[in-house]
């Protein structure tokens, strides 16, 4: 049962990193510097909780508004870039961030035991959790609020105005900047908001999971922020949580039994369903097919005049 | 700074501007196929690598000298660009950048784990050629393995770059690039030369790959995310789609990365890497040589 738990603490907290890049690829921009705003809520938050002895959630607050701030002056000269050279800008600004932690070393004398992040050898102490006394349960409880917080929050966005907007930006720029929109600030709040949430997924992260180090915020984490939109379709938040269940629960953990087949089928998969579905698995179509099926729940008499067209 | 320290400084930087031609040829391949496609296919260097286990695959069967590793690597290289080509962009909607995007990761990520898989994980060396030569100009010392590396990466640069602008399938690609409509009613098939396109850069690549492995001495699958990152940070500073540009710029980030490794220690080399870059785009993010306004 302990296992369903973790996967679900998994889940929960690559829920929010592929929110993160959900916001920002709806402006039609790919930002793979999610992992560095990760980093920095990770290492935020735990600093304030073991260093400072902060409560957990003022502790994940702050490192969500350090993130977000750090976001927010990073998207000012990334954002003069764009296609390939943005991707590039932030992937070194990903590599950069850890490449900081790697170099890292901040460690406080508390009792005969130094504690605080160690350089390479990463950041051990973070025991809030068991400290407080917080079962596998609660932590799991505590990592959903967020997440369904933020999904609330995001899915309240894309029916509002807000989201036409960025929906806009990221399908023409062109046209939505004549149509009388400020691209750089709608991508600008893009990015902040997408760091801001990277940030709370970091300081969740680094708790349940007690102990961080440079090397878990690298490239591949970066690639696996933005996998979880693309693969489950920007459409709606919904498609983030799916590929997030498919890629972790389906692709990691329950094909564990092939053993070393199963990372050689990981890649294949990944390959196969762009091929398939390259609209993500939640297209605008599904969205559309679900729709008309609920409406036809309703009426049954509008069902059959819309299968005659 | 003393007269030996100067020397020093010299000499690593004279050995990473050396070590810098495979950067330059990786940087090639994406914006080879960046000019060409105008997409970014981030498999290159994964499926580079792939190519130099391939050579080596070969070459245990075939008794050959070794230099023919460098040949069978950019043969391998080229296959491997072809089935990249195939599955990661031939059948997806070119309309859609983020697919494409997403399907080269996946192929990075198969061909990573392929090698894994055949390999059991363990790294497998690679061999250098001239490693014994060692070249004193002065108070320098030159590697013969590094400076047979660098003069295969500039003949192949040169082949390269007479291809592309001596030759009929040179100015096809050339005009793809520019113009993909007007191409197409010259009569040139769009698909087959995006192809080519791949066919090219993975041959270029699988050289590269075999050059990386000969440099260091060992080839392993946790070389492509490095090497990723690098070519395309080599590929932005060069400026898009310019191959001048991506020769220069790997050079350059080849030179400037020992440097930093010589004064600040291996840890920190890469930040300064990553510095390099955020000055070129703060300052000049077209690149060295960028291409006219109004296309990106």
């Amino acid at each position: 049962m302990d296992f369903y738990l973790g996967l679900a603490q998994i889940v929960g907290v690559h829920t929010l990193l592929g929110l993160s890049a959900y916001c920002v690829l709806l402006t039609g921009q790919v930002s793979l510097a999610q992992a560095g705003f990760f980093a920095i809520g990770a290492y935020v938050a735990a600093m304030l909780t073991v260093l400072a002895g902060w409560h957990i959630v003022p502790a994940i607050a702050a490192a969500s508004f350090v993130a977000g701030a750090t976001a927010c002056a990073v998207s000012f000269p990334a954002l003069r870039v764009k296609g390939l050279m943005l991707v590039v800008a932030t992937l070194a600004f990903g590599e950069a961030v850890r490449l900081f932690f790697f170099n890292f070393d901040y460690q406080v004398a508390k009792g005969e035991v130094k504690i605080g992040p160690a350089g390479g050898e990463g950041f051990r102490q973070i025991r809030f959790f068991p400290e407080n006394g917080w079962s596998t349960l609660d932590v799991l409880i505590f990592i959903w609020l967020f997440v369904a917080l933020v999904m609330a929050g995001l899915w309240w966005m894309d029916r509002s105005r807000a989201g036409a907007v960025l929906r806009a930006v990221g399908e023409d720029e062109v046209a939505a900047q004549s149509a009388g929109i400020n691209v750089t600030a709608v991508k600008v709040a893009a990015m902040t908001v997408g760091g801001f949430i990277a940030g709370l997924g970091g300081g969740i992260f680094a708790h349940y999971t007690a102990h961080i180090e440079h090397a878990q915020f690298g490239v591949a984490l970066a690639t696996f922020a933005i996998a979880y939109p693309i693969l489950g379709g920007l459409s709606s938040v919904f498609g983030t949580l799916i590929a997030v269940v498919f890629v972790q629960g389906f692709l990691i953990e329950g094909l564990r039994f092939l053993g070393d087949w199963r990372n050689l089928l990981f890649g294949g998969l990944i390959l196969l369903a762009m091929n398939v579905r390259p609209r993500g698995l939640i297209d605008a179509a599904t969205i559309a097919a679900v729709k008309r099926m609920r409406t036809s729940n309703k009426e049954p008499g509008n069902a059959r005049t819309q299968g005659a067209e | 700074m003393s007269y030996l320290d100067v020397i020093d400084t010299l000499q690593s930087v004279a050995d990473g501007v050396l070590f810098g031609a495979t950067y330059s040829l990786l940087g090639i391949g994406f914006t080879l196929v960046f000019g060409v496609m105008h997409k970014i296919n981030l498999s290159y260097a994964a499926a580079s690598i792939g190519a130099a286990y391939a050579s080596l695959i070969v070459l245990s069967v075939v008794k050959a000298p070794a230099i023919f590793i460098f040949l069978l690597a950019g043969l391998a290289g080229g296959i491997i660009g072809f089935m990249i080509y195939v599955v990661c962009f031939r059948f997806i909607p070119q309309a859609n950048p983020l697919a494409t995007l997403m399907s080269t990761v996946g192929a990075l990520l198969l061909i990573d784990e392929i090698i894994v898989h055949a390999t059991v994980g363990i790294p497998v060396p690679y061999p250098a050629l001239f490693s014994d030569v060692i070249v004193n100009a002065g108070p320098f010392t030159l590697r013969g393995d590094l400076m047979f590396m660098f003069a295969l990466g500039c003949l192949s640069m040169l082949l390269l770059l007479v291809l592309l602008y001596r030759t009929k399938l040179g100015i096809a690609t050339r005009a793809v690039a520019q113009q993909p409509v007007a191409a197409q009613l010259c009569g040139i098939s769009i698909p087959r030369i995006n192809g080519l396109t791949f066919v090219i850069t993975g041959v270029v690549g699988g050289i590269a790959g075999a050059m990386i492995g000969a440099a260091i001495g060992v080839l392993s699958p946790l070389l492509s995310l490095p090497l990723t990152t690098k070519g395309l940070i080599v590929t932005v500073i060069g400026g898009l789609g310019s191959i001048p540009g991506a020769i220069i710029a790997g050079l350059l980030v080849g030179g400037f990365e020992n440097l930093f490794q010589y004064f600040r220690g291996v840890t920190e080399r890469d930040l300064y890497v990553m510095l390099l870059l955020f000055g070129f785009l703060v300052f000049r993010p077209g690149g060295i040589f960028s291409p006219a306004a109004g296309r990106d």
